[in-house]
């Protein structure tokens, strides 16, 4: 590298780079930490890379369209979960899975692994840790491992959880569709199903309960992760992290009966409320994502109104193109977020019609929904914009290029740690393929390696990143009592988050040599 | 300011994400018009609220 291109490659780092010391040093929330990230990438991107208005203009309004797709699965998803939360179904459910098995490690496995990740596929954004660890907690496992174990356990299943919005911002950054990219993200994360599952187990009790439950990881493993890669590449990505871990639930609660497990007697414990109630919406946003996107005349019907704005070619200062072309086009009613909307207005009136909801029910739904929206969706729009600005002025391709010169063709080994860095950084695998799916995808390119294989690594290791963000950390601990004492947790999980990336890194490699 | 900001902190915020959805549609708009004070004037708007939300957020 050039004296010259290495100080360019440093200020096109600076705006991830300030968005990184003001999140681990500083604290600073992900909607904070963004703007300022936004700032830095305004300043640099004007001074150095030859942005003028008009290109700041198109390159925010092209965010505002990406940043609306995310936030549609994103909104529909916490309204789902708070209509579905505050009729007691969350914690009907747990009760439900309590009564299968007296078995230390299996109620590891159903808990911090299987419900995990469900509830990662229903909600996300922390939920999974806040909502299993104090039920951990109440089975009599310590706060650390309480809040330690979901946040491994739930890691694999949040690129194709919460309705798919990580897998949905990558698509929209990269360009790419599901076709292209879901088979390598669905083998990847696939892979690291049973990597969370062991280490899950691990945090607790050590090879020797791994040993013990192998047969489980094993079977539930092959259950999750191939529900996840059969409806990640037919289509329906936006149910691969709930279906799967819907499976896993189906094939644990099976496990849980066998001889092995059955030593020490279940939970008597009854809830108000049945499993089949407790379930019952998320009966019904199965039966309509699969209309919405397996059955051809609901999906055309659906698939009507779209909305985008057209793009016209941008040049910068410095001669750098942006060609012409569509933006990101919105769904309106076939969206991944309307099909969640209309389960979540069905499910609403079947719980209603139940009487399952105390008065004002629907004002504190709302209230909570807008609550937890709010702060994550400022997050979001800030860093699209800074990644947009990036992205027209030739910032990313800067990085792109550095770390490909530095790197060249042992790059796939670098690649999930760049999404775990982005994860860390933002909370969120979101953000992360936002913030970094570019770059990726074109140091792929650079690199001659397939973007789709490198992408996925991306959004894996943004995926693992849940394990280790602070931010999810923070919000699990808080519902235990560890506030304050994060440390204990965030280093129980960075041990195996490394290790796994680690791991995902090799296996990269080692399918950049096959494909 | 500050007990301002504590009253109407969540309304504040639900504004400020309004607009940085709004603002960059109107953007788009002022851009394509050739209208470039409209564009400098809308992006001090802009950047007066992403200064709100770095300091609220």
């Amino acid at each position: 590298m050039t004296d010259l291109f290495f100080v360019k490659w440093i200020l096109a780092l600076s705006p991830i780079l300030t968005v990184l010391v003001l999140m681990i040093f500083r604290n600073w929330s992900g909607s904070r930490a963004g703007a300022a990230g936004w700032f830095v990438a305004l300043i640099t991107a004007t001074f150095a890379f030859g942005a003028h208005p008009v290109l700041i203009a198109h390159s925010q309004a092209k965010g505002a369209l990406l940043s609306l797709n995310v936030l549609y699965i994103i909104w529909a998803a916490l309204l789902l979960y708070n209509v579905v939360n505050e009729t007691g179904a969350i914690k009907a459910i747990g009760i439900g899975i309590q009564r299968f098995s007296g078995d230390k490690s299996i109620q590891i496995l159903i808990f911090g692994w299987i419900f995990a990740s469900f509830l990662q596929g229903v909600a996300g954004y922390g939920v999974p840790i806040a909502v299993v660890a104090p039920l951990l907690v109440g089975l009599g496992f310590s706060p650390v491992v309480a809040v330690a174990v979901p946040a491994i356990g739930h890691s694999w299943s949040v690129t194709f959880g919460s309705m798919g919005a990580s897998f949905q911002a990558l698509m929209a950054v990269s360009g790419l569709g599901a076709p292209y990219l879901a088979p390598w993200s669905a083998t990847l994360l696939g892979i690291t199903t049973f990597l969370c599952g062991i280490c899950a187990v691990h945090v607790y009790g050590g090879w020797k309960m791994v040993k013990h439950s192998a047969l489980a990881i094993l079977v539930i493993g092959m259950a999750m992760a191939g529900t996840q890669y059969i409806l990640a590449v037919s289509g329906m990505w936006t149910l691969g992290g709930f279906g799967a871990s819907l499976v896993g639930l189906c094939s644990g609660l099976v496990v849980a009966k066998l001889k092995i497990y059955n030593q020490v007697p279940p939970s008597q414990t009854q809830s108000e409320m049945g499993l089949g109630w407790a379930l019952s919406a998320y009966f019904i946003l199965v039966v309509i994502v699969s209309s919405g996107v397996m059955v051809p005349p609901v999906e055309a019907f659906l698939g009507q109104i779209n909305l985008t704005l057209v793009f016209p070619e941008i040049i910068s200062m410095k001669g750098w193109v942006t060609q012409a072309g569509k933006g990101k086009a919105i769904n309106i009613f076939g969206h991944g977020g309307a099909l969640l909307l209309y389960a979540t207005i069905i499910g609403f009136l079947v719980y209603r019609s139940r009487g399952f909801y105390q008065s004002h029910a629907l004002k504190t739904i709302v209230q909570k929904t807008i609550k937890s929206g709010v702060p994550t969706s400022l997050g979001i729009v800030s860093m699209v914009c800074f990644a947009m600005i990036m992205d027209h002025c030739q910032m990313i391709t800067v990085l792109a290029e550095g770390i490909s010169r530095v790197f060249g063709s042992i790059y796939p080994l670098v690649s999930p740690w760049i999404g775990l860095l982005g994860a860390f950084m933002t909370g969120s695998n979101t953000n992360s393929n936002v913030v970094f799916g570019v770059l990726q995808q074109e140091t792929a390119q650079l690199a001659g390696l397939s973007a789709g294989l490198i992408l996925a690594a991306q959004t894996t290791g943004g995926a693992l990143g849940s394990m280790i963000a602070p931010a999810k950390i923070l919000v699990g601990c808080s519902t235990v009592g560890l506030s304050g004492k994060e440390g204990p947790v965030l280093k129980a999980t960075l041990q195996y988050g490394l290790i796994i990336t680690g791991v995902v890194g090799v296996i990269t490699m080692l399918f950049s040599f096959i494909r | 300011m500050d007990s301002l900001l504590k009253k109407h902190g969540n309304a504040l915020k639900n504004t400020a994400l309004i607009l940085m959805l709004a603002l960059p549609f109107m953007l788009y708009a002022a851009a394509l018009h050739g209208s470039i004070l409209q564009v400098k004037l809308l992006m001090a708007i802009f950047i007066v609220n992403m200064l709100f939300v770095m300091k609220n957020g």
